[in-house]
């Protein structure tokens, strides 16, 4: 039965009876020959051999008109992104970096796609590849996902012996490679820019804004960067549609997608479902509610990097870009955490400001100090030494931060600051007056 | 012409700058950090952020939208922007510190931010007193700290390499150092290694920073992080007094400060030269600080019953006139110097031409395959090319044997070389004919030959003209004082904070720490004219002007046109 958002419109349509498509029910997916049997390259082999059809700029516009956003996070419409790549220049190559570096507390998805569906990526990097006449994808998986990296090359090597990547694909004329990069291990090698950086064998510092990557990406030619789940969208565009993708979930923000449900709540787990889903309903009903029958006290619904959200703030809040910006946060990578009555938000700000202060690469100065001065902060809070200074402090930092640095991850370690402190400030106060040096 | 505001002052500009380096060359101040002209722009410091906007222009027509006081309407970033990495635009409308409350607050929080990990530790810091730091926190910075915590605690006294040490917590990651190892040098020696609020620049395992132009790095490092081994405590900056110069050690001509202290030279820094060496220095050309220092002559000697004796300088003169007066003029073999001024060189061969001998020659001292094409060059010396411009060519050292063997050699008269050194005779072969030499140092070995030896003033000491391999003829300036020359008139010296407030007891002002030296272009006259030659005891300046005029290589090489950057010689065909 659909459910009703907040403004009463249905969003994530009949979830019950949602059909899987990223992560369908179909054992060894993850073999390519399974994953050929189950109708797997089709998408490709039309994108190849129906070349009017799917000429390159159809394909862009197909994926345009799905309405497809990046789901890497910042939810910039991928079809856009892709017609951002200027004209082929036949003396420039041209570059997919492909992001499966994962590693924000909360988002765990594209490790359950690269596990359980590997080829559904591998033909959406081809599509994609297509579509924006690519010479080579650099699939960056993060370096910890060791497995996941072996396995993928196993598998990307029996796609090389069997023609559908490498030159001359499927017999066509198109030519295209996949190259498996393993990530440095810090979490700044996922921001796009870094990302590039690492795959050119640097350190992964930002790079500054303009050149756009599609201008001037990998060794300065154009590249474009698309999260894994992102591409592994593009299959399901072409075999089934774009209305048809369009059709699922939210509107403004359609499509399947993997919600990462982690924290106190009966099944945790990577789920695929609409997007546009009631928070409540994920909670609920497909994490089995609360762990012990606990109250739901905050949720994070996209990474720990977007706003924090009091239980009653989600009220008829769904899993979308508009609703969540409504409500005050937003879809980030819909990896969801879930906290209950006992959690301490204090603790809980402590452990995501240790993250971000570990996690800064250090190249920015609001960034590198900032960070670890508002560890030191809410560590001193939350240690009982805290006073409600220290609360003013935290906020203003926040305003030294956000904004202010090369790439996002200032604002990302801000963010959290800042709404916690807004949303549980009774319980940040608390612990400051308790202080043996509290003040007011 | 497009045009910039810039605080509500409008600018034209021409090509495509970038913000900041603008807003530099036009005087106007902006603080910076990271940014260096000759490094590539990471934005990283964030201390330069500004407001910018861009005219409202109506899409069809192209116009720009005004308001109803006729003035443009401005659509301003929503963020600020770091004027480093700002390409500039026609119309662009930009605010600083000067206009915007948002950017002086940013500039004041990002100091707050900067000063929080760093040592406070002013007092004994290398760098205090030029430190862009201290100075922007004066001028931009917040009257306080807020934080409250230990400071992060990084390694302290890395040696690096042979020349350069790091005190970690004092680096504030402007990564200038490594951008220099990787755009500049090339050596990729030095890296930034750990994360975030913990990283600093260090080499790899197992490497060390011994590149040739490793010193650099100091240069350009805005805070204390990065200091030099053998300067390290020795002396601060409003102790010492600079002058601008270049140097000697090669034929490259690149252009420095010799820094002084107690009338000692301690070290040796670039000095900008866009033409000849950007910002550059090799570390070959700072070590030599020591040679200006050590083993310098005290006053003119004549050899008296076999053994060097200490003269007057009216003595000295007067027993090379009565040496060169008693042999045929020419018979004398004069040698010019590369070391040597052009002046001294000039005046040298005027006197060889007065008494009739033939024009000097100079003793080249080039090491094949010691060059590297860039800042260090076979050619040791600093003014060969001036020395060929003056006809002064390269001497024969075949030549030279079979002529004293022949005894057609009556007399040696040497400008501030060392031909023993050099190998072109042996101190037995001049044995029975007096040597007249011109030297630097004590440890010349030609003196044990000599039978005149007057002490000449060094490139630190004097003033003159040198050309560099590439045919620029720049001019130096006296650094450091020497006896009995009124050095803040004569030679142009710069007044420094111990001129202007020494006391007596000062070492700088003690003659017993001033060498008794002359330049030659001082000496060289007064023998001339003790020999009853018409020499006028002119200045460098109108020596140089008088080479200008006479010599047609040296055309338009006068102080004027040389200015603190050298001019640009016209080439000259090969010579013989």
């Amino acid at each position: 039965m659909p459910s009703p958002s907040r403004n009463g419109a249905t969003k994530a349509g009949d979830w019950r009876n949602y059909e899987r498509v990223l992560l369908p029910p179909v054992r060894d997916l993850h073999r390519f020959e399974v994953y050929v049997k189950h109708g797997g390259y089709e998408a490709l082999r039309a994108v190849l051999t129906h070349s009017k059809k799917w000429a390159p700029d159809k394909v862009t516009e197909a994926v345009k008109a799905s309405g497809l956003r990046g789901r890497g996070g910042a939810g910039f419409s991928t079809g856009l992104k892709w017609s951002f790549m200027p004209p082929v220049d036949p003396g420039t190559p041209r570059y997919i970096a492909c992001n499966g570096d994962e590693s924000e507390p909360g988002t765990f998805k594209d490790r359950q796609l690269m596990e359980y569906n590997p080829h559904l990526i591998f033909e959406g990097i081809l599509i994609a590849a297509r579509a924006m006449q690519i010479d080579a994808t650099y699939l960056y998986i993060r370096g910890e996902y060791v497995d996941w990296i072996r396995h993928m090359e196993h598998e990307l090597a029996k796609l090389y012996a069997e023609g559908y990547v490498g030159k001359r694909i499927l017999g066509t004329d198109f030519s295209s490679e996949i190259i498996i990069h393993k990530g440095a291990g810090a979490y700044i090698c996922g921001e796009e820019t870094s990302l590039l950086e690492s795959v050119e064998g640097k350190r992964a510092y930002p790079r500054i804004k303009p050149p756009f990557p599609a201008q001037k990406g990998l060794w300065g030619c154009p590249t474009t960067v698309n999260n894994v789940e992102t591409l592994a969208c593009a299959p399901l565009i072409i075999n089934r549609g774009a209305e048809w993708f369009a059709g699922i979930g939210a509107e403004k923000h359609p499509g399947p997608v993997l919600y990462g449900l982690s924290g106190h709540v009966e099944r945790p787990g990577v789920y695929e479902y609409p997007t546009g889903m009631l928070i409540t309903d994920l909670i609920e009903e497909v994490a089995g509610g609360m762990r012990g029958g606990k109250k739901l006290k905050a949720i994070v619904p996209g990474g720990a990097s977007v706003p924090v959200l009091r239980a009653d703030m989600i009220d008829g809040v769904t899993m979308d870009t508009e609703s969540l910006r409504e409500a005050g946060s937003m879809m980030g990578t819909a990896g969801m955490l879930v906290m209950d009555e006992d959690t301490d938000m204090v603790k809980f700000l402590r452990r995501v400001t240790r993250f971000y202060h570990h996690e800064s690469c250090g190249q920015c100065t609001p960034c590198r100090e900032g960070t670890g001065w508002i560890e030191n902060l809410v560590t001193r809070i939350d240690e009982g030494e805290g006073t409600l200074r220290d609360l003013d402090i935290l906020m203003d930092l926040c305003d030294q931060m956000e904004g202010r640095t090369v790439c996002a991850l200032a604002d990302a370690a801000a963010w959290p600051v800042r709404n916690t402190i807004q949303r549980f400030r009774e319980e940040f106060e608390a612990k400051c007056r308790q202080s043996i040096y509290a003040m007011a | 012409m497009p045009t910039i505001t810039i605080d509500n002052k409008e600018y034209a500009f021409q090509g495509q700058p970038k913000l900041l380096q603008f807003c530099l060359d036009l005087g106007v101040e902006l603080p910076h950090f990271c940014y260096h002209p000759a490094l590539s722009i990471p934005a990283n410091c964030r201390q330069c952020l500004v407001e910018v906007g861009m005219p409202v222009r109506d899409r069809e027509t192209g116009e720009i939208t005004r308001n109803d006081d006729g003035e443009p309407v401005i659509r301003w970033m929503p963020k600020m922007t770091t004027s480093c990495s700002v390409d500039m635009a026609d119309g662009m409308v930009v605010r600083t510190h000067r206009t915007s409350e948002q950017v002086e607050r940013a500039q004041k929080d990002n100091l707050e931010f900067l000063l929080i990990n760093h040592p406070l530790d002013c007092p004994i810091c290398d760098q205090a007193g030029h430190c862009p730091l201290q100075n922007q926190t004066y001028k931009y910075g917040p009257e306080g700290s807020r934080f409250e915590f230990l400071k992060v605690q990084k390694p302290k006294k890395v040696v690096l390499g042979p020349r350069v040490m790091l005190d970690g917590e004092r680096c504030i990651n402007c990564t200038r150092c490594t951008r220099f190892t990787d755009e500049v040098s090339k050596s990729h020696q030095l890296t930034i290694i750990e994360r975030g609020v913990k990283n600093y620049p260090m080499t790899a395992p197992g490497e060390v920073f011994d590149e040739p132009y490793s010193m650099n790095v100091i240069d350009i490092c805005p805070v204390g992080a990065l200091t030099s081994i053998d300067f390290r405590f020795r002396a601060r900056i409003w102790e010492m007094s600079s002058a601008p110069s270049i140097t000697v050690t090669n034929a490259k001509g690149a252009n420095c400060s010799y820094w002084v202290r107690d009338n000692l030279v301690l070290r040796i820094t670039p000095r900008t030269n866009l033409d000849i060496n950007e910002y550059w220095l090799p570390d070959e050309d700072r070590a030599v600080w020591p040679r200006f220092n050590e083993h310098r002559p005290e006053g003119s000697q004549v050899r008296m019953a076999g053994a060097l004796k200490s003269v007057d300088w009216e003595a000295a003169y007067a027993r090379v006139s009565e040496l060169l007066g008693s042999v045929e003029g020419s018979n004398i073999l004069f040698l010019g110097s590369p070391y040597a001024t052009v002046e001294d060189n000039y005046l040298l061969g005027k006197l060889a031409a007065s008494l009739g001998a033939s024009a000097p020659a100079y003793i080249p001292h080039v090491e094949p395959g010691a060059g590297d094409g860039w800042l260090i060059t076979d050619d040791k010396t600093p003014n060969a090319e001036g020395c060929r411009r003056l006809g002064i060519h390269p001497v024969d050292p075949e030549l030279v044997r079979a002529r004293l063997e022949a005894g057609e050699i009556a007399a040696v008269y040497v400008l501030e070389d060392d031909p023993v050194a050099s190998g072109l005779f042996q101190a037995a072969d001049v044995q029975d004919i007096p040597v007249i030499l011109h030297t630097y140092h004590t440890t010349n070995e030609t003196i044990a030959a000599a039978d005149v030896v007057l002490p000449a003033a060094m490139v630190v000491e004097t003033v003159g003209t040198y050309v560099s391999v590439d045919g620029y003829a720049q001019r130096v300036w006296p650094a450091k004082a020497i006896r009995g020359v009124n050095r803040t008139l004569r030679m142009e010296m710069g007044i420094s904070r111990p001129d202007s407030h020494g006391t007596p007891f000062d070492r700088w002002h003690n003659e017993s720490n001033q060498v008794n030296c002359k330049p030659s272009w001082e000496m060289l006259p007064a023998i001339a004219r003790s020999m009853g030659l018409q020499e006028e005891d002119a200045s460098p300046k109108a020596i140089m002007q008088e080479v200008a005029q006479t010599i047609g290589s040296f055309e338009g090489a006068d102080y004027e046109s040389m200015g603190a950057h050298g001019v640009r010689l016209a080439e000259i065909g090969a010579t013989v």
